[in-house]
């Protein structure tokens, strides 16, 4: 149970992209074709390795109704890592990032890391959405981009995983104040900061303004 | 604004009634006048402090302030941030307005000034938002204060202050901060969070997504764990808050924190012997925790619920938390009785179902070397030797548990079964530390047998059904145990099933010696004995077959089935016991198979009444109340006193001398009841099956009856005879098993006969009926006669109607032709007299012709006429004595002469005529 660190991710998107399948695929290696809409937020938890260190993943899971945004809120703040996902066969999915963005941006914290999604690449020949514009609204916005595909497992793992290395990176470049716990990022009990940082100089110089 | 006028005139209305009103009204005003527009610094915090005092002491200022204070205050919050004793008045004097001031006088539906004012205050979400804002504020008093008006909010409205709080972004983020301000701050944090967690499910979510459970487990740590005070209590009620029914949060305590940090909390160290009643409460708290962890949600949904619960269970096996569970309910001797009966339901709770946790509690010893036992051994003592209902329904749970779905752990216990040389059954109590589990149940079974108390074989008679339910070589490994008599000198070993009888008769013995002052016991060792019976024989025809081997057993059971003085529970679970007599019943002989048993059935007791009596036990409050596990209450600083003082509360609970005593509830739990439910079902099918199908003692084979070649008449005849004469008797017995159902029937016909004067009733009214059912069949016979009558008599007057017709037909044209001869004779006499002024003088001579013309004419006619007259005469004669007769059998005679009497006048006429 112990870990270096501690990542709280969310998962927002409209409804029914498929971010709760992606969770369960994520968490319980299981794909289920009907899921019960998500009420509020669900909660799931993984333990993954980055750079040899144990790293948990705490995932919140939202409801993308519109009726749940203001509880959903409430949860960007102390997320580190945010998986937007859209559904590549309707294209009014794709169509609604930027209010979703722009939701993150008003209510997380700036540094939060942003992962795009476009889930469903399993039905290539039902698409909406081109891989290419996926890329464009990525490259524009600053967003990691995969295309995924939570019934096949397809770049799920890499999804959340290379989102926990942006973190990481971040971290060992001091970018975040990691005693700060409203950053999503907690430091545990397991991994020691204090060797790392010994070896890397960003990370002593995180330290440095900690004490 | 417009709210504050119309509460201006509410408040007007109620200070119409109060005396004192106007003048606090104004004094309210001037001072809010003060605030709002005063100059001087100095004189703007004094009118603050007088306001804050005067609204804290008196309901009319409250209301006062409520008219007019909140856009001031408010204004003051929001626009003087730098005066932090402007400030802080004002929030002291909030909190004031909204805190209920009770005098306990004035009538019960009176204006409450503190909810007002808090409806006021929450309907802006404006005003929740400023608040929240507050809790940055450096200085002390201010966060203070701010926590405690959220929390009078909360408690006046709690809906309204959950949605504002839940829209306001950030907002429990703020509230979550103050759990590591500084102490004051963080216990009024703590309570605050706890009211606002009891229902909302999202803001539970958020708090936990803000961190909650390890600030939570923080706090607990640094008070002490269980030996801290109140805030340990409340930290553990906020963090059931969180987890009850809330899988999603179940799930990230386990995968994040785990549980140790709960585990932790129920190790005893240090002073474990010392329970104060605050330690108590924080023990209590925790096991409810694991409960929580325990249970399925309110609808025990899906795969994904299951799962869950496993994991759980899994986890905290593996996290020891069985020890610290045993540690509490059966290892220390100062644990408090709803401490112990805590741990040992948890305990119940965490093996069932659960292999792996079944074996762990299986394996576990307790004590030191070399004093250990087993658990489950210590556990039976307690089952055994216990003074408190509420520890041994726990322990009893346990055990309930344990064996549910697990046969090898039952096989286990049963092999221990052996019964021990007689010094040793009458060893002293204590010294049953080195006995085996078989034989401290055995033992337990047939103590105190002597003094007549058999308490506790009942409670071992409860751990027995445990042992043999649905499992079948349990059943027949049990049956093989034999006792010795009491006294060696009183004849052979029995076995152990017939002493369990023979304590079931014990018991109803003693119960009628003591009369209605029985002791509480008897109410539940019957039942607990039956139960045991019951489960044994299901599904075991050697069962029923040892069971039968006693031919008193089944005069006993169906003397008890309807023994009156039983209750409905007792009859009914006899009459289940016989009904498994015939279900399972292999046996073949006679005297003890299936038939004679439905035989003995029908006679002493009656299928009626006896199928009654399973009616009547599925009416009882313990079948129709059975239901799976329901969730616990919760624990909260309000009953939390009152839980961990759970001890003995039966003595004086006079309602316990009911059926639903906590005994009987718990030994007719859901499943138990269920099974009985089902065997209803088959005992019914079964018996109709074994009434309906009469196995026939003589086969016909029709080529015995032929005469075999070779045998003599002689040997024919008497083979025949011997034939004849076997289905005579079996003719005879069915005959005599007609007749009982027969009785049986009309016994039903009659009314049920446990109420006899309903019976009663119901022949009398029957009799009735017969008399009024044959009064009726006379009258319509009577009617039907008369109606013939009637018809013939209709009939014969038309016949004379006709006739009368024809007569009169007859006279017309007899009086036409007489009316004719006039006319002749009038135009003779005409001729006479033109021939007579016509000179000649024949006249005379035609004078005498016509004369005696017309005397013979006139004879002629007046002969008819009078045969006519004479008929006419009988005729009348004759409808008179027919309408005289009509008039007396109630016809309406001139009704029915109407039509003729109009024929009538006719012949009248020409009489009248005539005359």
């Amino acid at each position: 149970m112990s870990y270096a660190y501690l990542f709280k991710y969310i998962i927002i998107g409209d409804t029914g992209v498929g971010k709760s399948c992606l969770l369960l695929q994520f968490t319980d290696k299981r794909f289920q074709p009907v899921h019960d809409l998500t009420i509020g937020v669900e909660f799931g938890a993984r333990m993954i390795t980055i750079d040899n260190k144990p790293i948990k993943l705490q995932i919140w899971d939202t409801a993308g109704q519109e009726s749940f945004r203001s509880i959903t809120r409430s949860y960007y703040r102390g997320a580190a890592g945010a998986l937007l996902v859209y559904d590549i066969t309707r294209r009014e999915t794709f169509n609604h990032l930027a209010s979703w963005l722009e939701d993150a941006r008003q209510h997380a914290n700036a540094n939060m890391t942003i992962m795009l999604i476009g889930n469903k690449c399993d039905l290539a020949h039902r698409r909406a959405v081109s891989t290419e514009e996926g890329e464009l609204f990525a490259k524009e916005h600053g967003l990691i981009f995969m295309e995924a595909s939570a019934k096949t497992a397809q770049n799920v793992e890499e999804a959340f995983i290379s989102t926990a290395s942006t973190i990481y990176k971040k971290i060992q470049e001091g970018v975040f104040d990691v005693s700060n716990e409203s950053y999503g990022i907690k430091v545990g009990y397991g991994g020691i900061p204090g060797p790392s940082g010994g070896r890397d100089g960003s990370s002593s110089q995180a330290g440095g303004c900690c004490s | 604004m417009d709210l504050v006028s119309g509460y201006k005139g509410m408040v007007g209305l109620v200070f119409g009634n109060e005396n004192s009103g106007s003048s606090e009204d104004s004094y309210v005003e001037r001072l809010l006048d003060r605030i709002s527009n005063g100059a001087l610094a100095e004189d703007r915090r004094t009118a603050v402090a007088e306001l804050q005092s005067v609204v804290a002491e008196s309901r009319a200022a409250q209301l006062a302030f409520g008219a007019m204070g909140f856009p001031i205050l408010m204004g003051v919050l929001k626009e003087e941030r730098d005066d932090v004793e402007m400030v802080r008045g004002a929030l002291e004097t909030l909190v004031s307005a909204l805190t209920p001031i009770d005098h306990g006088k004035g009538p019960k539906n009176e204006v409450q000034p503190a909810l007002m004012n808090t409806d006021l205050l929450s309907r802006e979400a404006e005003n929740i938002s400023l608040l929240l804002s507050l809790l940055t504020e450096e200085d002390f008093y201010i966060r203070y204060y701010t926590l405690q008006l959220l929390t009078a909010l909360l408690t006046n409205s709690p809906n309204r202050l959950q949605e504002a709080i839940l829209t306001i972004p950030r907002g429990i983020t703020r509230l979550m901060d103050m759990l590591m301000d500084r102490e004051v701050i963080r216990n009024e944090a703590l309570l605050l969070l706890t009211y606002l967690t009891r229902e909302a499910e999202e803001i539970q979510k958020i708090l936990v997504f803000e961190g909650a459970f390890e600030k939570i487990f923080s706090i607990i740590k640094e008070e002490g764990g269980s030996e801290g005070g109140v805030v340990v209590q409340d930290c553990l009620e906020l963090l059931n808050n969180l987890l009850r029914n809330n899988a999603s949060n179940q799930i990230l305590l386990r995968e994040t924190m785990g549980f140790d940090p709960l585990i932790s909390i129920l190790k005893l160290r240090g002073s474990t012997y010392s329970f104060t009643q605050q330690k108590t409460i924080n023990l209590l708290s925790a096991l409810e925790t694991i409960n929580l962890l325990l249970m399925g949600g309110p609808e025990a949904e899906s795969a994904k619920d299951a799962n869950r619960l496993l994991t759980n269970k899994t986890v905290l096996v593996q996290k020891k938390v069985l020890d610290h569970l045993l540690m509490l309910g059966v290892e220390s001797q100062w644990a408090p009785v709803a401490v112990r009966c805590a741990a040992l339901q948890c305990i119940g709770d965490l093996i069932a179902g659960y292999p792996k946790n079944l074996d762990a509690l299986a394996s576990k010893v307790l004590g030191e070397e070399p004093h250990v036992e087993p658990a489950l051994n210590s556990i039976l003592r307690i089952i055994l030797r216990t003074s408190s209902v509420q520890e041994f329904i726990a322990a009893d749970y346990v055990f309930k548990c344990f064996c549910e779905k697990n046969s090898d752990g039952q096989t286990m216990l049963a092999s221990t079964l052996i019964p021990q040389p007689h010094l040793m059954t009458h060893a002293p109590l204590e010294e049953d530390v080195n006995m085996s589990f078989g034989s401290m149940l055995l033992r337990g079974l047939t103590l105190n047998e002597n003094d007549g108390d058999l308490e506790t074989c009942c409670r071992a008679a409860s751990v027995l059904s445990y042992i043999l339910k649905n499992n079948i070589q349990c059943k027949e490994r049990v049956l093989r145990i034999e006792l010795e008599a009491p006294m060696p000198s009183l004849g052979a070993p029995e076995p152990l099933m017939h002493r369990m009888v023979k304590y079931l008769a014990l018991a109803s013995s003693m119960k009628s010696k003591d009369g209605k002052s029985s002791p509480t016991g008897n109410l539940y060792v019957q039942p607990i004995i039956l139960k045991l019976l019951v489960t044994w024989l299901a599904d075991c025809p050697n069962a029923v077959h040892c069971f039968l081997d006693s031919r008193p057993h089944l005069t006993y059971l169906l003397e008890l089935v309807s023994n009156p003085s039983a209750t409905v529970c007792i009859r009914g679970l006899t009459a289940v016991l016989l009904g498994e007599c015939v279900l399972y019943n292999k046996s073949s002989e006679s005297g003890k198979d299936a038939f004679t048993i439905v035989d003995s059935i029908s006679q002493k007791v009656g299928l009626t009444s006896y199928f009654l009596k399973f009616d009547e036990m599925q009416k009882s409050f313990l079948f129709s109340s059975a239901k799976p596990a329901q969730p616990r209450k919760a624990l909260t600083r309000s009953n939390a006193a009152s839980m961990a003082e759970i001890e003995d509360v039966e003595e004086n609970d006079s309602s316990n001398q009911n059926e639903d005593h906590p005994i009987l509830i718990s030994t007719f739990d859901a499943q138990f009841v269920n099974l009985v439910k089902k065997l209803e079902l088959d005992i019914r099918e079964n018996i109709i099956e074994v009434y309906s199908q009469p196995k026939s003692k003589v086969a016909v084979v029709p080529a015995e009856l032929e005469q075999k070649s070779g045998e003599s008449d002689g040997d024919y005849i008497k083979r025949l005879k011997s034939f004849v004469e076997k289905q005579c008797s079996e003719i005879q017995d069915l005959l005599g098993r007609n007749a009982n159902l027969a009785e049986d029937l009309a016994k039903t016909g009659g009314g049920s006969i446990s109420q006899p004067e309903q019976r009663a009733g119901g022949a009398s009214e029957r009799v009735q009926v017969e008399t009024l059912r044959r009064d009726l069949q006379e009258a319509s016979q009577r009617l039907e006669m008369l109606k013939t009558e009637k018809a013939k008599i209709e009939s014969e007057a038309s016949m004379y109607q006709n006739l009368a017709g024809k007569m009169e037909s007859d006279l017309q044209s007899l009086s036409d032709a007489y009316n004719s001869l006039e006319q002749a004779n009038y135009h003779l006499e005409k001729e006479v007299k033109a021939l007579k002024s016509g000179g000649a003088t024949p006249s005379p001579d035609i004078d005498a012709i016509k004369a005696e013309a017309r005397e013979e004419a006139q004879k002629e006619s007046e002969a008819e006429l009078n045969d006519l007259l004479v008929c006419l005469g009988q005729e009348q004669s004759k409808v008179e004595k027919l309408s005289a007769r009509l008039l007396e059998l109630g016809e309406d005679v001139d009704k029915l002469l109407e039509g003729i009497g109009d024929d009538m006048g006719l012949p009248e006429d020409s009489e009248d005529e005539e005359d």
